[in-house]
């Protein structure tokens, strides 16, 4: 029997159902199931990574003559372009640094930062550029955001340090690494409803889901975007090993990848990030990095 | 943090550090207490993803565990650690273990009533004695079979046969158990574990709602689990003889297995009889007949004498539903959801071969049953995000069903929140042959809405 409102009504009278006849068959009539979710597909998933701009031109000169040690010309680009200059000015003043003075001056920056440090900055500067303006997914924030990549990047430095690396695209590398959780943001922000009913009856992370969605991983979306903003390869087999379910031939890489895959879950086990529901946004491998543990708790002086 | 909950067990999984700074951000009692609310046996914190732990991060869960037992009588403790982490925890609480610890969750669902499959052998040793016993008595009462290795030698022996076992269990230990009346469904049968003395307050622990809905959903076979019974009086008679004449109606058995009379006056077992109750020595004695299944309506589904119609406030709500099916099946299949006709009638299906389905009942303030009939190549297709590769494992396809209709029930339960209409769902029924919904859902009437999603039908067929 059709929907039709006079079976409707018939049906209503002779078996004593009480239905709302107008309310069902308006209701019925306009089910259409406009999507109020996107479906993630490889399709989904290139448009995300057409959408993200080139990095800006000031900013491309800046990296260009920080990577050729100019500091002082750097600092002039840089100077041009206003968001970067006070990103940079709230990098060096943040008490995370330790400066006791307000420090200015671009120059003055780039030189208390040192090249490497600098180039980071500006990687990460880079990467907030994505960040989106109202998280969904993440109880996060921009403040939240840069507080994370602050502390990934200084204590990436202390790790480079101690593992007695000094290069530049290895420093970079940890700037790369907050993208992943961003690019979860932006692929899973409007199905949040489905995909936490999903992980109440299945633990799967937002990586899993992904690839089994869109046959790419949220680290294979990184190395997109490193390979879009020209960022040397080096950094994105780091980011690949970092996930920690892609473990390098290259041991130097894969030595990399363990300290950056334990130090993010160090990092995500932090108050403010687990309350942001950044945790378990990823499969934590501890298998992965169990033989670089103690050496890290040494480190960074975990009781 | 959200709990996972699977065959009744709410398992908690941080990841990383976990400390006196970090314990209290990754689960409140908030998260706990939800948990609770859907009815679990046991609520377990999964250390398996967890590299460093202190006293004072473990302090915080177990204070929020120990709550949650004396509020709702759960299992509680951690599972998924290794030797060093087992070791770890029992030098911090020393004497003072009140929790219990399964080195597994594989190994905590063995001492989970709700557990599905029965009959495991396991290998099983502890350094403490009564531990010994206590896993073998629970491990035999919820029908495995242990194996005790009286020494550490003699577990190593053994445990290097492994094949000889399902189940090698050490470094697990028991703490205080739950006392709830635990629910678990085998088959099509719903077994509910009784302990102890019953009284009065069977009328309390036992969850009558969650009952009436499995009945409405089609469950036909209950089964009381009463070994640990030691008796019972006259109200927990009364209680008994009237659950059998309600479940009479519905054409449904009540069977009581190992009930023991020892204690129990033996006119307690005529008047229980005379109500219909059929009473069993041994689980298996139903469970391992096929036949006796099949009569006591434990295999096939029954007609249900008690039809009921749709109510108004179903009908309103009929998009939500349908909302969450679609948006919840394009999303597991990344495809799009066209719907084709809508009807009033009975379930009427054209063509039932290669089609499974599933059905879920929802109830609270409105009540009825969701049924979702998938031709198999979508099933096949929804199931693979959850199994994460093509299967053509029937029973793995089934089980998967059961957890993508579990998410359909729980979007249906948030629309309907957001509507400020509070429902609870039952466990989720699947149907490997439609020929059994079919005769469920005989002289049901309701709304169906065949849909298509890329070219398979799929039908939505809600009830009451």
């Amino acid at each position: 029997m059709q929907l039709k409102p006079k079976n409707i009504k018939k049906y209503i009278y002779h078996e004593e159902i009480y239905f709302p006849l107008m309310q069902l068959k308006l209701k019925c009539m306009k089910l259409n199931f406009k999507s109020r979710h996107k479906v993630i597909t490889q399709t989904t998933i290139n448009s995300y990574i057409d959408k993200i701009p080139p990095a800006p031109k000031a900013l491309q000169m800046t990296i260009m003559f920080l990577d050729a040690g100019e500091l002082g010309k750097a600092a002039q680009i840089a100077q041009t372009d206003l968001a970067l200059s006070a990103y940079l000015r709230s990098i060096v003043n943040n008490p995370l640094y330790g400066f006791s003075h307000e420090v200015k001056e671009i120059a003055q920056i780039f030189g208390i930062l040192g090249l490497a440090g600098s180039q980071q900055t500006l990687y990460n500067y880079m990467t907030s550029l994505l960040s989106p303006n109202k998280w969904v997914l993440f109880k996060m924030n921009k403040t939240s955001f840069r507080t994370l990549q602050d502390h990934l990047s200084i204590q990436w430095q202390k790790i480079l340090k101690h593992l007695q690396i000094d290069s530049k695209n290895i420093t970079n590398a940890i700037s790369l690494l907050p993208s992943s959780i961003i690019v979860s943001e932006a692929l899973f922000c409007a199905n949040k409803e489905d995909v936490t009913l999903l992980r109440s009856v299945k633990a799967l992370d937002y990586n899993t889901i992904l690839k089994r969605l869109g046959g790419i991983d949220l680290f294979d979306v990184c190395s997109k975007i490193a390979k879009k903003w020209e960022m040397a390869d080096e950094i994105s087999q780091i980011i690949q090993a970092a996930s920690g379910l892609k473990p390098s031939h290259d041991a130097q890489i894969n030595l990399l990848g363990k300290w950056m895959h334990l130090l993010l879950f160090y990092e995500l086990s932090q108050p403010l990030f687990i309350e942001a529901g950044l945790n378990d946004f990823l499969d934590f491998q501890p298998e992965y990095v169990a033989d670089i543990y103690d050496e890290f708790s040494k480190l960074m002086e975990i009781a | 943090m959200k709990a996972l909950v699977k065959d009744s067990i709410g398992i908690f999984s941080p990841q990383g550090f976990l400390d006196g700074n970090s314990s209290n951000a990754y689960l409140t009692m908030e998260d706990m207490d939800a948990t609770a609310l859907l009815k679990v046996d046991m609520v377990l914190v999964s250390l398996k993803k967890v590299i460093f732990f202190n006293k004072n991060g473990l302090d915080i869960f177990v204070k929020m565990l120990k709550r949650v037992r004396a509020k709702n009588h759960a299992t509680v403790g951690f599972c998924d650690y290794d030797s060093k982490k087992f070791h770890a925890i029992m030098h911090f609480y020393k004497d003072e273990v009140t929790f219990s610890l399964f080195k597994t969750h594989e190994i905590a669902a063995l001492f989970a009533s709700s557990f599905k499959n029965q009959s495991k052998t396991a290998l099983l040793f502890s350094e403490d004695k009564s531990q010994r016993a206590a896993m073998a008595i629970e491990l035999h009462d919820n029908g495995h079979n242990p194996v005790i290795a009286q020494s550490k030698t003699e577990f190593l022996e053994k445990s290097a046969n492994g094949s000889a076992y399902d189940f090698i269990i050490d470094d697990t230990y028991l703490g205080q158990m739950g006392q709830k009346i635990a629910t678990r469904v085998t088959g099509n049968a719903i077994i509910y574990s009784l302990s102890a003395y019953l009284d009065a307050e069977i009328g309390n622990t036992f969850n009558i709602a969650y009952h009436n809905n499995s009945l409405n959903v089609g469950f036909r076979l209950f089964i009381f689990d009463a070994y640990k019974v030691i008796s019972m009086n006259v109200h927990a008679l009364n209680f008994f003889s009237r659950l059998s004449s309600s479940a009479a109606e519905y054409n449904a058995t009540i069977c009581f297995a190992g009930l023991s009379f020892e204690k129990t006056p033996p006119s307690f077992k005529d008047t229980m009889e005379d109500a219909g109750i059929m009473f069993f020595g041994q689980m298996d004695d139903i469970l391992h007949d096929k036949e006796l299944m099949a009569d006591l309506g434990g295999s096939s589904a029954v007609v249900t004498k008690n039809q009921r119609n749709l109510k108004k406030i179903t009908v309103t709500e009929l998009p939500r539903f349908i909302d969450a099916t679609v948006l919840t099946i394009e999303m597991m299949t990344n495809s799009k959801a066209l719907k084709e006709t809508a009807k009033i009638n009975e379930i009427s299906l054209q063509d039932k071969k290669d089609k499974i389905a599933s059905s879920i009942g929802f109830y609270g303030e409105m009540d009825g049953m969701l049924i979702l009939v998938f031709p198999n190549e979508i099933a096949k297709k929804c199931c693979e995000l959850l199994i994460g590769e093509k299967t053509e494992d029937a029973e793995l396809i089934l089980d998967s069903l059961s957890e993508l209709v579990n998410i359909i029930g729980g979007k249906v339960k948030a629309l309907l929140a957001d509507e400020g209409i509070s429902v609870n769902i039952t466990l989720p029924r699947t149907y490997s042959d439609v020929k059994d919904l079919l005769d469920m859902t005989s002289g049901r009437k309701g709304v169906q809405v065949d849909l298509a999603f890329d070219h398979d039908k799929f039908l939505f067929f809600l009830t009451r």
